[in-house]
């Protein structure tokens, strides 16, 4: 029997899905019989999903992209990212 | 390979040819978390700017020597991290993502037998939106992901938000699979942790 800390130690391979046959079934053991883990577990998709959205925050203005993204071209050789 | 290996290729055929609209749909899906790690491996701002403009400059320059043997964005944050490297090592520091060596941030949650001390909540009252202290839940876990060690920070931002597989991590980081997965769950039981306190001192 897996203890409440081996549980959470092994959270994140179980939400990614990497835990092998023997220790996802220990796991599925545990979390059924614990209100801890199963609620820490949870918590961890959360972070996990929450990780993934916070990604795509637009903390940038559109006049700074635009300004930033000339910079850039500006010092490529001639002729290039002329196009539209 | 991945269903998006087709699109992929016309969008380095776009960027090789020179393509603004192109350019700047893989600028903005990028460029932030470029940032964030150069700033983590560099800890200052301007430099890391700096930085970030010569791998974008390297990318474009360099995007006909691209042979897809890495997706496109694996192939962008190696030259970041290169670039980064190098600048910390001309600085006089040498950059390493090897494990922090630091204790797991649930080290104090367990009794001697390895049972919760404090029963985990239920985040229940949890949403992306969710306004807290100021700002929504999103806004907080960029917070968070910027407190992190380089090696951490780096990790959940090239595997938890730009999706890179596993070896391609790795391989931009110089580090095991399972070094990479360790810092990613550090890095989450980081974030994790201050999601909970900040919705623990919403409730007091
Ligand atoms: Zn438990």
């Amino acid at each position: 029997m897996l203890s409440c800390k081996e549980v959470a130690e092994r959270a994140s391979a179980l939400i990614d899905g990497e835990l092998g046959m023997f220790d996802l079934l220990q796991m599925r053991l545990h979390l059924a019989m614990c209100k801890g883990c199963s609620a820490f577990v949870r918590q961890m998709r959360i972070t996990r999903d929450l990780t993934a959205s916070a990604a795509l925050l637009d903390d940038q203005r559109a006049d700074e992209v635009d300004r930033r993204i000339a910079a850039i071209l500006s010092r490529l050789p001639d002729g290039r990212h002329t196009g539209p | 390979m991945k269903p998006d290996m087709a699109d992929e290729t016309a969008l380095v055929a776009q960027l090789a040819t020179g393509d603004r609209a192109a350019f700047e749909c893989v600028y903005r899906k990028h460029n932030a978390s470029m940032l964030r790690i150069c700033e983590g491996m560099i800890r200052n701002r301007a430099t890391a700017e700096e930085v970030v403009q010569d791998s974008w400059v390297a990318v474009l320059n360099g995007i006909g020597r691209f042979e897809g043997r890495s997706s496109l964005a694996g192939w962008i944050f190696a030259i970041l991290v290169n670039k980064a490297r190098s600048r910390a090592q001309r600085d006089g520091r040498m950059i390493s993502f090897e494990s922090d060596g630091e204790e797991d941030g649930l080290a104090a949650a367990f009794d001697g037998r390895g049972r919760w001390k404090d029963m985990p909540d239920l985040w229940e009252t949890i949403t992306p939106d969710r306004i807290v202290e100021g700002r929504n839940m999103l806004a907080h876990v960029a917070a968070a992901i910027d407190a992190l060690p380089a090696s951490q920070r780096s990790v959940l931002i090239l595997r938890g938000q730009q999706d890179l597989d596993p070896s391609e991590v790795c391989a931009i980081l110089n580090i095991s699979e399972g070094n990479m997965r360790v810092l990613l769950h550090r890095a989450r039981l980081s974030v994790r942790n201050s999601l909970d306190a900040i919705l623990a001192g919403s409730r007091s």
